[in-house]
């Protein structure tokens, strides 16, 4: 591999400078808005594939997180005049903290059950927080307040810097996973997404090393929730809780190339770029056609190619690989 | 007050039943196939379709349509299997879930394509009477629906136990492995398992049809409440689907009436979180999954 | 490519000798220009893109033509397109040249997350003068608070109450949710000496400030609540809260509800027999589509509305206009929505000018009282500095014949009231 090692560097400082150069060149509001989309579910599919790529701990209930950490940094905000900034530190802590009871719950399920229970626990938190307007302002939510430009409350006027904030969110997912994969707890995981039976019968501690990645993924997603209140400018329980956003972490990482560091992201940019240009194309008046889509380049991807979109790259490479000739 | 407990349990009971048609086959297809099928909502939503285009084109009872939607379903699934559960059925789980899922989202949206998210209803002679005694009311379409759902579910379990191809499916429930070596064809038992599985919930739908509205998203709703059933009472089990479905039935009435009209969801989540705390096998005992 | 599809056809059967069918035909927004417009920026992505005609000015219009909402959607989207076309043949806006009109619409698919995309992709794809919409009062805050921030000035017949509070763009011409629920209050006097009420609201923004504005006032009003109960939207049966309601001995039901949770409502209470003046609130209740799915057993049902099609001439020009082109009669956001269009042209005409903010300062001086601009229950409509119409009330309705007649109050009654 010593071929590939040589160029990684390189190309990933290329793309540190046109990710960052990018909002300078591009002033369109629409286009970035586009961009911090692609960031943010980036984000969001890292964050779920630490759990569900993996360990194979396939869960659709993220929204849980998102959600829990959204209210966390509104009701500070809104309340208490805390800024969104510990706001969203401390949503991580509640998410990471609602992880340890919800994964108690639900790990003991395997495999398709765990993926129901992770649902219904999303649902529940939905509805509880539809019922209780005194904690949260139930159904109608509500909007942070408008303070224009206001970086120290994690508010701007400008698209570019939440571009900034969210690539930055994007880059600690990515460094986190990246630490991760590359440590025992790396190949603990992979083990126990194998055959999480066999893990333990040669000594790995299953149920604390998935708690553990439950905790760093939850407390992740919640940033991303806190994120998403102060782009929208609006919180309720059923965008904060919404089912769209754990299909949508899930569905980025499979197609992506699930368990992969890039993959998330792969998997965004080709999902959102198909939304955007469907949307195009075909105007909005076609509801239902981009789910579609979702839902066939989803079927596509199970069917051929599992590994998603990394896997077949690095399937390419190592064909490519084989036919060098050998090295002495 | 007694009265409105009985009501509430009787209302419980008839919308039960028709969770535990939709229930009954997502646990035959766990049981059997080992998959969870997380489309099943959305075949439901197709039998409904399925009823409101016979009623209204050409004047079928919903009720007697599921002659129709049943098999059409039955077919609708056998061929499902075939061309894609059978390529997912190995060791791991990934696919097989998001195959399931990805299933129910493209059928949803198609849905939602091709019929918009009008509400559709049909109308019959029944669809709002019922029956009153002393203070008691029974609605008609739910009774009707109710009983036919009853009988579906005695139907199928009669076929289960006295039926050689029953019998088969039933053993490679219970050992595949085993099964195929005693000669039984694990991809016909599948095929036939999907698909009596689909024929229910179709047949779920067409029940649905006189008191309920069709819609793209009718599925979601009904999905939910099954799986939480097939958990309850113990993955693959049948009768334990059926009587947990029945129960749900009753706790989410009961709750609406006594917690509150917007907690009987949450009743049925409190349902599931307990049993998942105590008895995470189920109410059914026994099958490990 | 899309743009001629008829997807919305409503069949329904009342009972099985009505071979159902009555077609709306949807008339989906022309995409074309706004396809170019929108590809352009995805392409290239650089340039901010600009309306299309140097003379036509841009009226953004936002409602939810796919999803849930879908059916309300399309006809608001074909009123929107029928006021433009009403006001383009009396001559545009004669202040600016007879510059015309240009109506471009996007669909905010019923949910939350995309009208705040598609606010913001509005407003900075094209150079508008002014925004309605959207329908539900969740997806109208989001874009007002869009629109509060891109000094845009949106104007929305939404009855939420928070729409008035601490925004200077949005402007609200008609009732609001408080107000609704006053109405509904004294309505149910009609009724009966001594109303016993059960309010029963599904528990979204919507059901939940209209019914808070029911338990605020019932006192006031000499109206006693028997039961306060929210439900979750898109529940399987309506069984166990009919079943709440008969045991709370109330005798009149109020329902805050969208369209699927009150035909089941509707239905349940008949077949569990229970005699109760059902009043639909605002919602589904007023829309054609209520109707034309539980058929004769709305008759008599009373609802409100902000708006409808029988308050004076004008509005039944409108309305003979819209049933030639959709064949349903106008309903109450549709219709509000028509006399927001001409709202907009009035400030239009006075502003000189199609600056956003210039149309702000001439929306918030507006003050009608004739003309298609005034069509709201009273006749006039003049803006409070929260952008609320000091003249804004609410219209008692009941479905007679299949249609829906004003009957309330009764300077607002085109109708006698029917006894059922």
């Amino acid at each position: 591999m010593a071929n590939a090692g040589k160029w990684k560097l390189p190309a990933l400082a290329v793309l540190v400078v046109v990710l960052i150069a990018l909002p300078q060149l591009v002033k369109s509001s629409f286009a970035l808005d586009i961009f911090i989309r692609i960031l943010l579910f980036s984000f969001i599919g890292v964050a779920w594939n630490l759990m569900g790529g993996y360990a194979k701990q396939l869960s659709l209930g993220h929204a849980a997180y998102f959600g829990l950490g959204a209210y966390t940094s509104t009701i500070m905000q809104v309340d208490f005049g805390i800024s969104p900034w510990v706001g969203m530190v401390a949503g991580g802590i509640v998410a990471m903290l609602a992880s340890l009871p919800i994964g108690w719950l639900c790990f003991r399920l395997r495999g398709p059950y765990f993926t129901i229970a992770t649902i219904a626990t999303a649902q529940a938190l939905m509805l509880i927080f539809l019922k209780f307007r005194d904690l949260a302002w139930g159904a109608e939510g509500t909007t942070i307040p408008n303070l224009g430009s206001s970086p120290l409350m994690l508010q701007f006027e400008t698209k570019a810097s939440y571009y900034y904030v969210v690539l930055g969110l994007l880059a600690l997912g990515l460094l986190i996973t990246h630490r991760i994969e590359q440590s025992w707890m790396g190949y603990y995981l992979v083990a126990i997404g194998e055959d999480e039976d066999a893990a333990e019968a040669i000594g790995v501690n299953a149920p604390r090393i998935k708690r553990d990645i439950y905790m760093i993924s939850a407390f992740l997603t919640a940033l991303a929730g806190t994120f998403y209140v102060q782009y929208i400018y609006f919180i309720d329980p059923a965008t904060a809780f919404s089912f769209n956003i754990s299909i949508e972490a899930a569905l980025v990482s499979i197609v992506g190339g699930i368990g992969t560091l890039w993959g998330p992201v792969i998997g965004t940019v080709l999902l959102e770029t198909t939304s955007a240009l469907l949307q195009s194309w075909l105007g909005s008046t076609t509801g239902g056609i981009q789910l579609t889509v979702y839902a066939l380049i989803l079927m596509a991807v199970i069917l051929w190619r599992p590994s998603g979109l990394m896997g077949m790259v690095n399937e390419a490479y190592q064909r490519y690989l084989q036919r060098q000739p050998a090295r002495a | 007050m007694l009265e409105t407990v009985t009501q509430a349990v009787i209302n419980g009971l008839l919308i039960g039943g028709i969770y535990a048609l939709v229930s009954i086959g997502v646990t035959l297809i766990f049981g059997v196939v080992k998959i969870v099928n997380f489309a099943q909502g959305e075949f439901v939503m197709i039998g409904m379709y399925i009823s409101f285009y016979l009623a209204t084109q050409f004047g079928i009872d919903p009720i007697l349509s599921l002659f129709i939607s049943m098999p059409v379903l039955f077919v609708i699934g056998v061929l499902i299997q075939h061309f894609l559960i059978r390529r997912v059925l190995g060791p791991n789980d990934m696919p097989q879930i998001f195959l399931t899922f990805a299933l129910s989202l493209l059928l949803l949206n198609l849905s939602l394509l091709l019929f918009s998210a009008n509400y559709r209803t049909v109308h019959t002679s029944y669809s709002d009477e019922a029956f009153h005694l002393g203070g008691l009311y029974i609605p008609e379409a739910k009774l009707i629906a109710f009983v036919v759902a009853m009988a579906l579910s005695g139907a199928l379990w009669v076929f289960l136990h006295t039926t050689d191809l029953g019998k088969a499916m039933r053993a490679a429930s219970q050992n595949r492995d085993v099964a195929t070596l005693m000669g039984i064809n694990p991809n016909r038992v599948f095929a036939v398992a999907f698909g009596a599985a689909l024929a229910l919930a179709g047949a779920a739908g067409s029940l649905l049809m006189p008191f309920y509205s069709a819609y793209p998203f009718v599925g979601q709703v009904f999905v939910l409440m099954a799986f939480v059933a097939v958990v309850l009472g113990t993955l693959g089990n049948v009768i334990g689907a059926l009587v947990a479905s029945l129960m749900m039935g009753v706790a989410e009435s009961l709750g609406i009436q006594f917690v509150g009209a917007d907690s009987g969801l949450i009743v049925v989540f409190a349902m599931l979180l307990l049993t998942l705390a105590f008895k995470p096998n189920g109410l059914g005992g026994g099958r490990v999954r | 490519m899309t743009n001629d599809r008829q997807k919305s056809v409503l069949v329904s059967s009342a009972d099985h000798q009505e071979r159902g069918a009555s077609r709306v035909p949807a008339k989906r927004p022309s995409r074309r220009k706004f396809l170019k417009v929108a590809s352009g920026a995805i392409a290239f992505g650089a340039v901010p893109l600009r309306g299309w005609a140097a003379d036509a000015i841009n009226i953004g219009a936002l409602y939810p033509t796919t999803g849930s909402m879908a059916q309300i959607g399309v006809g608001c989207v074909a009123a929107a397109k029928l006021a433009v076309e009403m006001i383009n043949e009396a001559g545009g806006i004669k202040s600016l040249g007879g510059a015309k009109l240009n109506l471009i619409s996007s669909d905010v698919q019923s949910d939350t997350t995309v009208t705040r995309t598609e606010t913001d992709r509005l407003i900075t794809s094209n150079k508008l003068s002014a925004i309605h919409g959207c329908f539900a009062s969740a997806l109208t805050l989001i874009a007002s608070e869009v629109c509060e921030r891109a000094k845009m000035p949106i104007i929305t017949g939404s009855s939420s109450d928070q729409l008035n509070k601490g925004r200077t763009y949005t402007f609200t011409p008609f009732a609001r949710a408080s107000q609704f629920a006053k109405a509904q209050l004294q309505m149910s006097k009609l009724v009966s000496e001594q109303p016993k009420v059960a309010v029963i609201f599904e528990n979204t923004a919507f059901g939940t400030s209209t019914s808070n504005g029911l338990k605020e006032l019932a006192p006031g009003e000499g109206v006693e609540i028997v039961m306060f109960e929210p439900y979750s939207a898109g529940f399987t049966d309506a069984s166990p809260l009919i079943n709440k309601v008969k045991a709370s001995g109330a005798n009149a039901l109020f329902s805050v509800s969208y369209l699927n949770d009150l035909i089941l409502i509707v239905r349940t209470v008949k077949q569990v027999g229970l005699n109760i003046a059902i009043n639909g609130g605002s919602g589904g209740f007023v829309i054609p589509d209520f109707y034309k799915n539980v058929g004769k057993l709305a008759e008599g049902l009373q609802g409100v509305a902000h708006w409808n099609h029988d308050m004076d001439e004008n509005a039944q020009k409108v309305n003979a206009e819209y049933k030639k082109r959709t064949g349903d009669f106008l309903f109450e956001y549709a219709g509000g929505l028509v006399a927001q269009t001409f709202m907009i042209a009035d400030a239009l005409e006075r502003a000189g000018s199609a600056e956003p903010q210039k149309v702000r300062e001439a929306l918030s001086a507006l003050d009608v009282s004739s003309g298609f601009a005034a069509m709201a229950p009273g006749g006039k409509v003049k803006f409070g500095p929260d952008g609320k119409n000091v003249y804004g009330r609410p219209v008692g309705v009941q479905w007679q014949n299949g249609d829906l007649a004003s009957v309330f109050p009764k300077e607002d009654a085109r109708a006698p009231l029917m006894k059922s």
